[in-house]
């Protein structure tokens, strides 16, 4: 029993004597919920996760955080088309954080400063895996593998590694040092690298599923769509992966006065670039799409970087949009132009979009090469016995060759990557099966990722903040080669990730244990840097709601407890 | 998920680095300003501190005898008196030749009509007590019954809307105004919604050698009929209509006043909360309450200079942006 | 050292003697003497303490309540409306149990308005909780100045040292003045167990429930009836101090063993002690001389009222509708006596020595119901008598 006090007086802080949580119907609890970066990253980046740690002031740990997912951030942070950046929630406040040029820098500083990847070395005895191809899904791949205790074993065709992003993406995208440095960091872990070794020549598929627990096979999709116009082709015809490849390689390129590229994609502005670059005085992109602009529909706009496009103009090429190759015209079997027709894709009455081209339309361009960049295919020589019907791999949920136990297929070669972020994310992906696989279990896919929307942040605690842009060189500098955009410096970097809004994970912003009139938030330690550094205290929480309310990283929700 | 944590909690509450002047366990309501409010000023006030505190939320639910809440020394005398005990305190102290400031707390009650005379008596002595109102603007603790602070047009018990009224048919007392008018050193606004301005706010009249006052718009769930995690929210709009305009008064000149970037239409205040219900019916009547209450915030933004010009980082936008491990709050 | 000092300057002189921290009030008459003369006291440098002139009597209360929980000795002052005014405070500050010692000088209370003296404002508020002594002289009144305060300070109850307004107050006569070694011995400096502290921050003034609310309040009567030991101690003490013996709880002067007695509180005493004199015709009574009125001393007065058969309890106050204040709960204490009871001198009425075989003649009537002795009802419309 109390004993009554002298005028009634009571002792501080008794009050905590009365457990104010027994009032409570619902209550908070944190939620770490993917941010719209991360839900939507092919490779399964955390953008979220390494920007706070540029937040923090911590560059290499952000690194380290990113290449949880993606060993290949300069690349990425370069050729990548970034849809993090799309769906960043920022971009309904004003524009969305420049993701891409964060990754690019963390990347660079890594090279720069020959970071370690903190990857163990496996087990002697640790099962072997083949990944056949070096390209961005063959490299994820090895490097996953290591990361999960396997030893992989590396197989190119090529002197170098790089797949794609050697053969296809001009260096003025991709500087070939960069390239080099960053392929060549990730080969100095215990990776088991044989260069000059083709499938199906030095090695077949059988003695590597006979020799490794399991195989990944990621060769890419090397060999060009064949193209024609109603069944013609022009003699001279050059493909633009080719035109690419030996620019790439060799620095030579066809250089007539004036040139026509049919497509859309990277490619075709790749082509139309390196043209520019070999003298070229015309030249022409035909696209089926729309270039990027405000107001055109997302699935009306040319699949190239808006950025790359906006190069192109900058550098004098001709983009004739929504239009199509109706007609070759030849003299001869050589090309003196094409006939183009407007084309817009349109609902029909089955409800399927499909292209029409509106008669009428026609015009004529002059030009004195035609080159297709339309798309990619496989090249099945080594591995024709894993191939369906039509040519393609048959491939499950978890990116298994359907019916074969220990072969998996990663990047282009499965037919859906198209990025070299998707393939780093195929490679992560079939690693992780794999890894299941030889441990005894039967692969399973990861649950995809709910992104936090707009609306579940509390933006009134966000101040605008312009983007920082990348700074790009002058047409008059970019030469043949010279890397176009230049990058962020270190504060714009950090500047950029102090625009993330955290969505989905705390930023410590103290609002919960600062807004809660019960005191029922509490620090776990002075300077709190994320939501594992608060705890509700359920005592005395009775559930107002507050601190889900103010939060403005959506992290906080409640829920009923009754 | 699990929620459940395996820290001590006991521990852990003790080494709060920040100073917790109102304990966990008091009987606040769900979403309470004034209990937040309360917690803010002390944290921002510090240990060395007397409090004088009016009847009303504050004292009850805090004080459940043999409970307090309180870890500061603190005492309440009567409804109107605060003020007066405060100037008693502070006088015992000076005579003793201590440092600790004395702080008197009320509502608005207490503070705007049953205590208004206690406190015209204590400025105007120049007793060197800092007092703060915690404005719910109405008699909470008696069940909402109206005061001269509650707004023109709100509805409570004793000001009901129906056929011949539209809630309060008065203004709300301008307080801080006839406050300034004593000649003090300090006398400000502020509102939980922000509450680095009211820290602030409160150093700043701690460190006044003698009267200062802070009026604090402290948001009540319950008398204002909203939910309780909409306490913050609804006392920002308060600001961001231009309805509880942020100023600061030193020797009753306007030193300071939080401009508004953006003011919002006073609907998007009085929307959240039941007590302004009845001016959304059809009825030329509530219309014209509306216009008349949209008019007073833009007295207000006009009286006090409230739109500022250009992006200001003390601006209802930019006090309280957040920053990676709470730098905003230092 | 004795002194021609008029009554209210020789009270500020005692206030200060008991060196209080803090001095808060707000002018009334008849008050106001005693604060005018602490304040050239104040200015003269003579006293060392805050001096706080508030805007009301309930600041005034409010302000002496503040400064003795924070751990100052405190005082104020205040007579008639003002008593009223701070009812509510009085009230609160003994339920607090918080020392505080004030001075009431006596005065009736409006409407209608009269600025005299009666006792109506400190019996109004004989329920506050505070212990009350009534002054039947102004060297009395310094003597109970100086014990209020030890008593307070001991019992943490509040006590109201209550003079005659105009009739104490105002009159100048030779007093003698206790020396401030002679206060200093006698009380010690102020201590209060619970006063606001930042090393220990308790709290005051909580909100208590049904469940402790009748032990709270037990408690405080308890305290009050307790506080009968220390008053009539700090009486004893302060005589051998000062060599005056200021009366303790009541005293018995006249004849002590006459059968019919006179109870009286206040100055009235001193004209009914004259009166006897004055009248060698007209029997000696037993005079009772009531001091403390709050904590009531039963068994003192059951004591003074042995052998008594016929006993007239003279006031200066009633309580509308039924009758005396004191003569009722005199009645209710001393069975087996006859208590007349009757209400004299009200708002500042001239107390005749005449008054006195007026009390022994009503007293031969053997009516024992309450009247207002003095009144001539001839001044009053006949529907109004």
């Amino acid at each position: 029993m109390t004993i009554y006090t002298r005028g009634g007086y009571a002792l501080p802080g008794s009050s905590l004597a009365f457990k104010t949580g027994s009032w409570r119907v619902q209550k908070p609890r944190h939620v770490h919920g993917a941010a719209p970066c991360h839900a939507v990253c092919p490779a399964g980046e955390d953008a979220q996760a390494w920007l706070a740690r540029v937040d923090e002031g911590d560059v290499q740990n952000a690194w380290r955080t990113l290449v949880q997912a993606n060993p290949l951030p300069a690349i990425t942070g370069r050729v990548c088309p970034h849809p993090c950046e799309s769906a960043c929630n920022r971009g309904e406040m004003d524009a969305p954080v420049a993701i891409h040029a964060v990754e690019r820098y963390l990347g660079d500083e890594a090279i720069r400063h020959a970071w370690d990847f903190g990857v163990p070395t496996p087990k002697a005895d640790a099962p072997r895996v083949a990944v056949v191809g070096a390209g961005p899904a063959g490299l994820a791949a090895a490097y996953h593998l290591l990361k999960l205790g396997l030893r992989p074993t590396l197989f190119d065709k090529n002197p170098s590694a790089g797949g794609t992003c050697l053969t296809a993406i001009p260096s003025y995208r991709l500087p070939r040092e960069v390239l080099g440095a960053e392929v060549e960091h990730l080969l100095s872990l215990p990776i088991d690298y044989r260069p000059r070794t083709i499938l199906g020549r030095d090695v077949s598929i059988e003695e590597l599923r006979a020799d490794f627990a399991a195989t990944i096979l990621a060769p890419g999709q090397q060999q060009p769509r064949p193209w024609s116009v109603d069944g013609v082709t022009p003699k001279d015809l050059h493909q633009g992966l080719d035109l690419l490849e030996s620019w790439n390689s060799l620095q030579t390129a066809p250089a007539p006065f004036s040139a026509a590229v049919v497509g859309a994609g990277n490619t075709a502005i790749d082509v139309a670039r390196v043209l520019k670059r070999a003298g070229v005085t015309e030249v022409h992109v035909i696209s089926h799409k729309a270039k990027p602009g405000p107001g055109v529909p997302e699935d009306d706009v040319m699949p190239a970087l808006a950025r790359e496009i906006a190069e192109a103009l900058e550098e004098g090429i001709h983009i004739h949009e929504h239009r199509g190759v109706r007609r070759l015209i030849l003299r001869g079997e050589r090309v003196v132009g094409v006939e183009m027709v407007h084309m817009k894709k349109l609902r029909r009455a089955n409800g399927r979009l499909s292209r029409v081209a509106f008669d009428g339309t026609e015009t004529v361009l002059h030009c004195d090469q035609v080159i297709p960049a339309v798309g990619q295919v496989l090249d099945t020589r080594g591995f024709e016995s894993l191939l369906d019907a039509h040519g393609w791999f048959d491939l499950d949920d978890v990116m298994r060759v359907a019916g074969q136990r220990d072969v998996f297929v990663a990047g282009d070669a499965g037919g859906n990557a198209g990025t070299v972020t998707a393939a780093v994310g195929q490679g992560r992906v079939t690693a992780g099966a794999v890894a299941q696989l030889v441990r005894g279990h039967e692969p399973t896919i990861e649950a995809p990722r709910l992104a936090v929307p707009f609306s579940a942040l509390n933006v009134h605690y966000h101040e605008s903040a312009p983007r920082a842009e990348e700074r790009v060189l002058p047409v008059a500098e970019r030469g043949e080669s010279n890397e176009v955009d230049l990058g962020l410096d270190r504060l714009d970097v950090e500047a950029e990730a102090r625009r993330c809004l955290s969505c989905g994970n705390c930023m410590a912003c103290d609002n919960c244990w600062t807004l809660c009139p019960d005191s029922a938030v509490l620090k776990t330690r002075e300077i709190a840097s994320d939501g594992s550094h608060y705890v509700f205290d359920y005592d005395y929480c009775k559930g107002c709601g507050l601190c889900a309310a103010e939060c403005p990283c959506g992290y906080i929700e409640m829920i009923e407890d009754l | 998920m699990s929620t459940e944590t395996h820290v001590d909690i006991e521990q852990l509450r003790r080494r709060q680095p920040r100073f917790q002047g109102l304990e966990s366990g008091h009987r606040a309501c769900l979403g309470c300003g004034e209990a937040l409010a309360a917690r803010l000023v002390l944290e921002s006030a510090g240990p060395n501190v007397m409090i004088a505190n009016a009847t009303g939320c504050l004292e009850v639910f805090s004080t459940a005898w043999p409970e307090s809440a309180w870890r500061v020394p603190w005492v309440h005398s009567l409804f109107e008196n605060a003020a007066a005990v405060a100037a008693g305190m502070e006088a015992a102290l000076k005579h003793q030749g201590q440092s600790a400031k004395v702080l008197a707390f009320a509502g608005d009650g207490g503070t705007f009509d049953i205590g208004f005379q206690a406190v015209s008596g204590m400025l105007e002595r120049g007793h060197n007590v800092l007092f703060v109102c915690f404005d719910n603007e109405a008699y909470m603790n008696t069940g909402i019954q109206r005061s001269g602070s509650t707004p023109h047009a709100a509805v409570t018990t004793t000001s009901p809307a129906g056929r011949e009224r539209m809630g309060k048919r008065h203004l709300k007392k301008d307080i801080v105004s006839i406050i300034a008018a004593h000649h003090v050193p300090y006398a400000a606004t502020a509102t939980v919604a922000y509450p680095s301005d009211l820290r602030k706010k409160v150093r700043r009249a701690i460190d006044v050698d003698g009267p200062s006052f802070l009026h604090v718009h402290s948001p009540c769930p319950l008398g204002w009929g909203h939910d309780s995690e909409k306490s913050i929210a609804v006392s920002r709009l308060a600001v961001e209509t231009g309805l509880f305009p942020i100023i600061e008064l030193e020797r009753g000149e306007l030193t300071g006043a939080m401009p508004i970037r953006h003011p919002k239409p006073v609907t998007e205040y009085l929307k959240l909360q039941n007590r302004f219900r009845h001016l959304f019916a059809d009825d030329p009547r509530a219309r014209e309450e509306l216009e008349h209450l949209q008019a007073l915030a833009d007295y207000n933004i006009e009286v006090y200079g409230l739109l500022g010009d250009g992006p200001d980082p003390l601006d209802t936008s930019g006090i309280d942006k957040v920053y990676r491990g709470g730098a905003k709050w230092a | 050292m004795v002194e021609a000092l008029e009554g209210s300057q020789a009270l500020a002189r005692a206030v200060v003697l008991c060196r209080p921290g803090v001095v808060a009030a707000y002018p009334i008459t008849p008050q106001t003497h005693i604060v005018e003369n602490i304040s050239k006291l104040v200015a003269d440098g003579v006293a060392k303490l805050e001096l706080v002139s508030v805007e009301s009597e309930f600041s005034a209360a409010s302000v002496a309540m503040g400064a003795a929980a924070a751990g100052s000795r405190a005082y104020t002052a205040s007579a008639s409306q003002g008593i009223l005014l701070m009812a509510e405070v009085l009230f609160n500050i003994a339920g607090l149990r918080i020392p505080l010692v004030m001075h009431c000088a006596n005065r009736a209370i409006g409407a209608p308005l009269n600025i005299w003296n009666d006792q109506s404002d400190s019996m109004a508020v004989r329920d506050a909780g505070w212990i009350q002594i009534y002054c039947a002289d102004n060297q009395e009144a310094i003597d109970s100045t100086v014990q209020a305060y030890r008593i307070a300070e001991r019992t943490e109850l509040p006590v109201m040292v209550c003079v005659d307004g105009f009739t104490l107050t105002h009159t100048l006569e030779p007093l003698e003045m206790p020396s401030q070694e002679q206060v200093d011995g006698y009380l010690p400096s102020y201590r209060y167990a619970r006063s606001l502290n930042v090393r220990h921050p308790i709290s005051q003034g909580t909100l208590v429930g049904p469940d402790v609310f009748p032990e709270a309040r037990h408690s405080h009567h308890q305290a009050l009836l307790n506080s009968i030991a220390e008053i009539e101690s700090a009486n004893a003490d302060w005589a051998a101090v000062s060599g005056r013996d200021g009366g303790g709880l009541l005293t018995v002067e006249g004849d002590p063993d006459a059968e019919i007695g006179i109870l009286a509180i206040g100055s009235t005493i001193g004209t009914l002690a004259e009166a006897m004199d004055e009248y060698p015709d007209r029997p000696r009574v037993r005079l009772i001389k009531l001091r403390v009125y709050r904590p009531f001393p039963i068994n003192a007065l059951r004591e003074a009222c042995r052998g008594l058969r016929k006993l007239a309890v003279i006031e200066r106050a009633f309580s509308a509708g039924m009758g005396g204040i004191v003569g009722t709960e005199v009645r209710a204490s001393v069975p087996g006596v006859e208590v007349y009871n009757y209400a004299i001198g009200l708002g500042g009425r001239d107390i005749p020595l005449g008054i006195y075989p007026r009390i022994l003649d009503a007293m031969e009537t053997g009516d024992t119901g309450f009247r207002i002795l003095d009144v001539d009802l001839s001044k009053l419309p006949e529907e109004d008598r």
